[in-house]
């Protein structure tokens, strides 16, 4: 019976994923000097444009509470703390963007390796994923807590966002592959490089 | 119901024809070998099902079984051409999927050979129709390993090769559920299996002949396959990232 259930399983998994294969659009040749030159200019927006310290302690600073609270009715304190949690899940789902980012990078560029290690890339695929789980997650506790439910919060979370961002510089840097000779031959960017 | 499964029969014959003579007016039954040798082996099956079913009725039960055998295991051959063709670029890929591929084909044959010469009541003739569910797991298995690695590596596959997986894919998605009812249904079951059969794989024969009327070369990878200890240095890194946002996210977690 279990055989048969496995069977029926199998038969049906196949034609769901045909069916996604039927809908996959045209894929873009993850790699590609143009897809390179976006994922650069996404980076780039992220770093310079929405990940600054100053920016971000502007956004999730507490002296604006304790001054509302001071100044305002309770009402427009609920509106206050309504708008910055939607600021702050903003800011968690640009986290959850970069690693989307990293995670894009490097299946795009690790698929063109002759000497693709399957137990690595497996491990690498569950780390993303439960990484983007963790997001999903403080996602959830923040909407349900609010901004200010989680102190320390904004800056180690901007930390991350900004050495992702950083990395996946550095990666689009390491692999053009006319510099991949003078990366060898420096220590300085050797695996811990990152 | 037996008139619509000899015109769809008649039909299916027509199209295989036709798949085969584009194949050669096209030049592409070169660069497609083993798909084609496969259309091939049906259609003569095919048509020689149908003069025994003429000829010597009583004969046809018994050749019908050894007949789908032959092109069942030529089949196995359908996914190792999509699979050569969709990982031509990516030597690790292709070295993963045949690997795929050389473990479930290989353990359904292991498992043949052990029943034939371990039990003595177990004759291949008898048990073509278990085999032929089990080996059709197997090439959906492989199937889908395929279309996961394409997915999941974001691989642009050629017009030719999109027909042949979805043809396949709908083929063998079809007779693996059909296969399965029948074994847990009955005889009951058998002339609705036949349609479902015959009508699937009309379906497969029509996305192929529109799919491969013409050649398309597969779409170029982008830059070459680079050998050497490069990949350690880009997945160390990736993974030195990812742990350090863990570390991070971890001691964001709200208190």
């Amino acid at each position: 019976m279990i055989q048969l259930v496995f069977s029926l399983l199998v038969g049906l998994a196949l034609l769901v994923v045909l069916y996604f294969f039927a809908r996959r659009g045209k894929v873009s040749a993850e790699g590609s000097a143009q897809q390179l030159r976006e994922a650069r200019q996404t980076l780039d927006s992220l770093q310079f444009g929405l990940l600054p310290n100053d920016l971000v302690h502007r956004i999730f600073a507490r002296e604006d509470l304790r001054y509302v609270r001071s100044a305002a009715p309770p009402q427009v304190e609920s509106l206050f703390l309504a708008e910055r949690r939607a600021i702050s899940l903003a800011w968690v789902r640009r986290v959850r963007g970069a690693i989307l980012d990293l995670m894009r990078f490097h299946r795009g560029h690790a698929r063109l390796y002759a000497q693709l290690s399957l137990s690595t890339e497996i491990l690498l695929a569950f780390n993303f994923a439960v990484l983007l789980m963790v997001c999903r997650l403080l996602q959830i506790a923040l909407y349900l807590r609010g901004p200010y439910a989680a102190p320390g919060m904004v800056r180690t979370v901007a930390a991350a966002a900004s050495r992702v961002c950083l990395i996946s510089e550095k990666s689009l840097v390491f692999l053009k592959v006319n510099q991949m000779d003078t990366l060898k031959n420096d220590p300085s960017h050797h695996g811990a490089s990152v | 119901m037996t008139i619509f499964i000899q015109f769809v029969w008649l039909g299916g014959l027509l199209v295989e024809g036709v798949i085969l003579v584009r194949s050669i007016q096209g030049k592409s039954f070169a660069k497609y070998s083993l798909f084609y040798v496969y259309i091939a082996s049906v259609l003569v099956k095919s048509m020689f099902l149908y003069v025994v079913s003429i000829a010597r009725p009583s004969l046809n039960v018994t050749v019908y079984w050894p007949a789908q055998f032959i092109t069942l295991s030529l089949g196995c051959g359908v996914i190792f051409e999509i699979s050569r063709h969709v990982f031509a670029q990516h030597v690790s890929l292709d070295r993963f999927a045949r690997w795929t591929m050389l473990t479930t084909f290989g353990l359904i044959f292991v498992l043949v050979a052990i029943h034939a010469f371990l039990l003595p009541r177990w004759n291949l003739a008898a048990n073509t129709a278990d085999l032929e569910r089990d080996l059709r797991i197997a090439q959906a298995i492989v199937l889908m390993t395929i279309l996961f690695l394409t997915g999941y590596y974001g691989i642009e596959i050629g017009k030719n090769i999109r027909g042949m997986i979805l043809g396949f894919g709908v083929y063998v998605g079809a007779s693996v559920l059909s296969l399965t009812i029948r074994l847990l249904v009955g005889p009951r079951f058998s002339s609705a299996w036949q349609v479902i059969q015959s009508s699937a794989y009309f379906v497969a024969l029509s996305i192929w002949a529109v799919a491969l009327w013409s050649y398309e070369a597969e779409p170029a990878a982008g830059p070459p396959s680079i050998s050497g200890g490069e990949y350690q240095i880009l997945a160390g890194r990736t993974q030195r990232v990812l742990g350090w946002i863990n570390e991070h996210l971890d001691r964001t977690a709200p208190r």
